[in-house]
């Protein structure tokens, strides 16, 4: 099993290479890299699937967005049919460039969707919550109690309803959820009670202690004003300003994280180990992303407006994107 | 000296959480402000949220080191993530979801930052447990986070209401779920607009055309999802509000208090 | 060690004091048992140990309380956690991760130990209690008994040098319980541990102890001792132990076969006759439930198979089996919570295998595991109502008066409280009550005594046959011998999904190796299973001795 971190980057790199780009080949690409990888890392039976399989997630969501683009622009040259002014809002051409604009950004999504699929599948849960940086302990804390929890709260669910049924409760109305979910309720707050006695005996801080501080607090509104005035600057047209604002700010955050972690007395257990997988899998994901961004430069860009061309394509680019294929090669 | 700290940190509490929302709301809107973004905008929108969001969450959790608070928000978030998936597995009537009555309800009782540190983990959670981990996340988590950190906004309404215990709170909540049910959906479509709509949807002049240009987006895809959940949050609440405050007040004392050493 | 020194507490909002002045020593290294009922403030000594109370409870403390020369009011049970491990009651409420090795290093994370040193300290804690091929496993796969011993195994991850247990045992089976108190017992001498336990079931535990602290419920003082010192005080004991008590045995025996020495004594001295247990003539009415070759089914494997039960008016019918022998499956499927594969059920003569759930309970009462699950209302007397309403009868039309039925369950006082606050066998009681206000013609009882302790158990055996001399058909699922011998007409014994046995309590249980009630140890070849049992036996033949 790979460890989360190169995970983490392998997701980064493919979302920036596929964001930066609208050209239909290059994005069909990289959608086909992405689905091998889901396809070569899920196992059978795997509890942590993703709900819509991404083949599926395409087929809804990629005619919808073109549907949704030909309503709202009315931009193209070439009109496939028009709809009568006289509707109210969706009066008006059609154009195939609005439909094929709108479908790529759908495949876009779909591509994102995919990545993020590989990710959930590759990473188990805990190890995605071990992830959250050590500022944010407490919480890391909860979703692992929430994690243990959940399956228990539908068993106790399953035991309330079949003591409600012994008394005589039928489910009719929505009014008759109640003594499901009172017992469940009531349950869980006297469980919870207990929990935080079990963790207060074992060394967990059992009065609040603070480990924010006013200085961390200062510094987090530092970085907010950075990345809100950057956010304006970008919005006024200064983009070069704004995102080295935002840049910044996103940095100066990083720190009040850093502060924070620093004030946090705990140690970890498990660690997994960083091999050549990992190497592997990192510098691949990393040429991908710098080939991608450098041979494709030219043809990166697609505008189907104001009239549909065929994309272009660099064949070093498409090859580049290969890179992202490296999980699945060494996944045992 | 100790009054004057307190008040300060109360101050720099209040100006992180004006900042993130109007970070968020910067975020939102942008699409609608700004006319010819580039590819990658979308990304970098919930990049910036994301962060606004890391933000909160630091301010938020920071007086929560608590195995209490903790282990209370944690069977919580189970049991909020364990509806989410019933949600998800048995679909409702279009957006119902059953999520938002807990989040409210608790979030006005036991205080904004339970509320928000809820919202937000089931969201967090029950994305991991369901798989469901996509670029969307962010706006969902802030959302939702912003749901229960609003609902203590109620208390001066209640209080000059005197209604305290009274169906009347009861139905306060119930018509603060149904304008959250739609300010939600209307969000979180704002976030997806970024995505679905490029550049050559034209862009028109006024700030007043992309408002109605909106409008008609909003009306054709999400309307009848977002009333579907503001009435559900509406039924949800007048069925199961009262017993619950009840149950929550009741536990409220077990749960929050701090022992001070008694004198030699 | 450990210290108490007039140490009274009070809980928030509470009447009256929960400790009162208590005072005592704990000398380093002793294995010692807290006892007492429901109520007279075990599990809040406990908790004085390790700064839980009060920090945890609120409340006001007043006195000295020292462990290990460390103070846990002032420390917190942060502080206190390298010095005093703790294990709870509940299996299923004490673990935050989601693995057996994870858990066991949440301490240690806590604690911020190095990485190499949790290592270490982790498999030693998990040899300490034989947990080492269980260590991936996740735990929500493990049982009960496996549970509580990953909770000691954290506990004790820290290396303090006292371990404070409330209740360990009470939520596990007779089997798991006995190996998890064998563990703790060569644990504590293998590490020099000093062991506060508190128990209710001491016939398990007694052997062990070399310290009892008896907390009285009606405010008298505590008493601290040796066993053979205290127990002599203690209103309710183990069978053993009250007969040794009543015939003047001394030295008090604390394990069988101390009592055995006794008891061969006095059957070599006089030939005890066997006393006859009058007959009851048996009036074969018809019975209200009965079953043919009923066949339930979970998926492929079949959990019961072929079973012919019938249950009459007035007669307490225990079940016993093994875990797994199917015997809540038969529970289950008698209220008409499962459907069966094949066979008859018929109540009074009319098939069930039909009804709904909701009918066939107006007949067939039945109060699961945990009666907690039933409770949601604000009153106890809400609960009643409840039910009355889910049935369609108006609560003035209701067979018996709703006020009525809690005064005969003992809880005319607290018609108006809150359930959930209530104690264990009050909370238990409640549930009866909504099950029984339909004044159904069948009881049938899930493990009902797991968990309580002698008094609220003896209430319950009242409460049953009150209901028995009404006519009442009552069927007992459990694993305790000592109340079938008290209490069952009949046992049946299931395994693997087959009845193997039925008959009287004497001739089931003596017949069995594993379910043996104390007394049937002591005198193997008498007809006699209880306290009672052996008195009059031994009384008849006294006196017919001297005639």
């Amino acid at each position: 099993m790979l460890h989360a971190a190169a995970w983490f980057v392998w997701l980064t790199a493919a979302l920036i290479a596929v964001s930066t780009t609208r050209n239909p080949l290059y994005l069909t690409l990289a959608l086909a890299v992405f689905m091998t990888t889901v396809y070569v890392i899920r196992r059978p039976g795997e509890t942590y699937a993703a709900p819509l399989a991404p083949g599926r997630f395409a087929l809804y969501v990629i005619p919808l967005a073109a549907f949704i683009n030909a309503l709202l622009s009315r931009v193209g040259e070439t009109i496939l049919f028009a709809i009568p002014q006289t509707w109210p809002l969706i009066g008006g051409p059609i154009t195939a460039e609005a439909l094929v604009y709108g479908a790529l950004n759908g495949l876009l999504l779909t591509a994102l969707f995919t990545a993020f699929a590989a990710l959930n599948l590759a990473v188990p849960i805990r190890d995605l919550i071990r992830f959250i940086p050590r500022a944010f302990y407490p919480v890391a804390i909860v979703a692992s109690i929430a994690v243990t929890f959940a399956p228990a709260t539908l068993r106790q669910m399953q035991q309330i309803r079949e003591a409600q049924a012994i008394r005589g409760h039928r489910m009719r109305r929505l009014r008759d959820w109640l003594p499901l979910f009172m017992p469940l309720l009531t349950g869980g707050l006297e469980r919870a009670l207990q929990l935080a006695e079990a963790m207060a005996s074992r060394g967990f801080a059992s009065e609040t202690a603070q480990i924010h501080t006013g200085r961390t607090q200062a510094v987090s509104i530092v970085g907010l004003l950075g990345i809100l005035s950057g956010g304006l600057l970008t919005a006024w047209q200064q983009a070069s300003w704004g995102v080295a604002l935002i840049v910044g700010g996103s940095l100066t955050i990083a720190t009040a994280l850093w502060l924070t972690g620093r004030s946090v007395p705990h140690t970890t257990y498990r660690r997994t180990p960083w091999g050549y997988r990992e190497w592997l899998v990192t510098g691949g994901a990393l040429v991908a992303i710098a080939g991608f961004l450098s041979w494709g430069e030219a043809t990166r860009a697609y505008n189907p407006y104001p009239i549909l061309t065929w994309p272009a394509f660099d064949a070093l680019a498409g090859t580049a994107l290969l890179g992202f294929l490296l999980p699945a090669l060494v996944v045992e | 000296m100790l009054r004057f700290l307190w008040a300060v940190r109360r101050l720099l509490r209040v100006l992180i959480y004006a900042l993130t929302t109007a970070i968020g709301l910067l975020a939102f809107l942008y699409p609608v402000i700004v006319s010819g973004q580039a590819a990658s905008t979308p990304l970098l929108l919930a990049f910036v949220v994301g962060l606004s969001f890391v933000a909160l969450l630091l301010e938020v959790q920071g007086d929560a080191v608590n195995a209490k608070f903790i282990a209370l928000l944690g069977i919580l978030t189970a049991m909020n993530a364990a509806l989410r998936f019933a949600e998800v597995a048995i679909p409702g009537p279009g957006g119902f979801s059953p999520i938002f009555f807990l989040i409210i309800v608790t979030g006005y009782v036991y205080g904004g930052r339970f509320g928000f540190l809820l919202g937000a983990l089931t969201m967090l959670v029950s994305a991991l447990i369901t798989g469901g981990v996509g670029p969307w996340l962010p706006y969902q988590i802030l959302t939702a986070g912003w749901v229960g950190l609003s609902s203590p906004l109620l208390h001066p309404l209640t209080r000059w209401l005197r209604a305290e215990g009274c169906w009347t709170e009861v139905a306060l909540l119930a018509s603060f779920g149904l304008g959250w049910g739609l300010l939600y959906g209307a969000l979180l479509n704002l976030s997806s607009w970024a995505f679905i709509v490029g550049p050559g949807a034209p862009m028109p002049a006024t700030f007043r055309e992309t408002v109605r240009l909106y409008g008609a987006f909003y009306v054709t895809t999400s309307l009848v999802w977002d009333l579907a959940r503001g009435l559900g949050n509406v039924a949800l609440t007048l069925a199961f509000g009262a017993p619950t405050l009840r149950a929550l007040r009741r536990f409220h004392k077990r749960f929050s208090f701090t022992y001070r050493l008694q004198g030699p | 060690m450990i210290r108490l020194e007039h140490v009274t507490y009070t809980y928030p909002d509470a009447a009256r004091p929960a400790l009162r002045d208590v005072s005592l020593s704990i000398p380093a290294g002793a294995f010692a048992l807290v006892v007492g009922t429901s109520g007279a403030g075990k599990s809040t000594l406990l908790r004085c140990l390790n700064g839980l109370v009060p920090h945890f409870s609120g409340g006001t403390l007043t006195g000295r309380v020292a462990v290990d020369g460390l103070d846990p009011v002032a420390l917190a049970p942060r502080g206190m956690s390298r010095a005093v491990g703790f294990v709870f009651q509940d299996p299923e409420a004490q673990f935050v991760m989601d693995r057996v090795e994870d858990e066991i290093a949440f301490a240690l994370e806590n604690a911020a130990i190095p990485p190499q040193e949790m290592h270490v300290r982790v498999a030693e804690a998990l040899a300490q209690l034989h947990l080492t091929p269980l260590r991936q496993r996740k735990l929500e796969t493990l049982s009960g008994g496996e549970k509580q011993r990953v909770a000691i195994a954290s506990a004790l991850a820290l290396r303090p040098r006292v371990l404070a247990l409330d209740e360990p045992t009470s939520q596990l089976d007779p089997q798991s319980a006995v190996e998890l108190l064998d563990a703790l017992v060569r644990l504590s001498k293998a590490l020099g541990l000093t062991v506060v336990l508190a128990e209710h079931r001491l016939e398990r535990i007694l052997p062990f102890v070399d310290r009892i602290i008896y907390l009285p419920d009606d405010g008298a003082p505590v008493l601290t001792g040796p066993p053979r010192d205290v127990l002599p005080h203690v209103p309710l004991l183990p069978p053993l132990q009250a007969l040794a008590r009543t015939l003047g045995w001394s030295p008090l025996p604390l394990t069988l076969e101390e009592g055995r020495c006794f008891s061969t004594d006095l059957t070599n001295q006089a030939d005890l006759l066997i006393p006859l247990k009058p007959v009851q003539s048996v009036e074969k009415k018809a019975p209200v439930l009965e079953t043919h070759g009923l066949e339930v089914a979970y998926g492929s494997t079949t959990a019961l198979r072929g079973v012919d039960v019938a249950l009459y008016p007035r007669e307490i019918v225990a079940l016993l089996g093994r875990n797994g022998a199917g015997k809540t499956t038969l529970l289950k499927c008698l209220v008409g919570l499962l459907r069966p594969r094949r066979g008859e059920m018929l109540v009074e003569g009319r098939s069930i295998a039909k009804t709904d759930v909701a009918d066939v309970c107006r007949q067939v009462g039945y109060l699961p595991q945990d009666p907690n699950a039933l409770l949601f209302a604000d009153t106890v007397l809400d609960e009643l109502h409840i039910t009355l309403h889910n049935h369609g009868i108006p609560v003035g039309d209701a067979p018996i008066a709703p006020e009525i039925l809690l005064e005969r369950l003992g809880l005319r006082d607290k018609i108006q409280q809150y359930p959930r606050d209530l104690s264990v066998g009050e909370r238990q009681r409640v549930a009866l009550g909504a099950i029984m206000v339909t004044q159904p013609r069948v009881l049938l009882l899930d493990e009902p005594t797991r968990g309580l302790d002698y008094r609220a158990k003896a209430q319950l055996l009242d409460l049953l046959r009150n209901w028995r001399a009404e006519g009442l058909a009552i069927l007992l699922v459990t694993h305790d011998v000592e109340l079938i011998a008290e209490t069952a007409d009949r046992v049946v014994v299931l395994d693997q999904g087959e009845i193997v046995a039925q008959g009287r309590p004497a001739e089931v249980l003596r017949a069995s190796l594993t379910f043996t009630p104390q007394i049937a140890h002591l005198f193997p070849d008498r007809d006699w299973l209880t306290v009672e049992d052996a008195l009059a036996g031994i009384r008849n033949a006294t006196a017919s001795t001297r005639a």
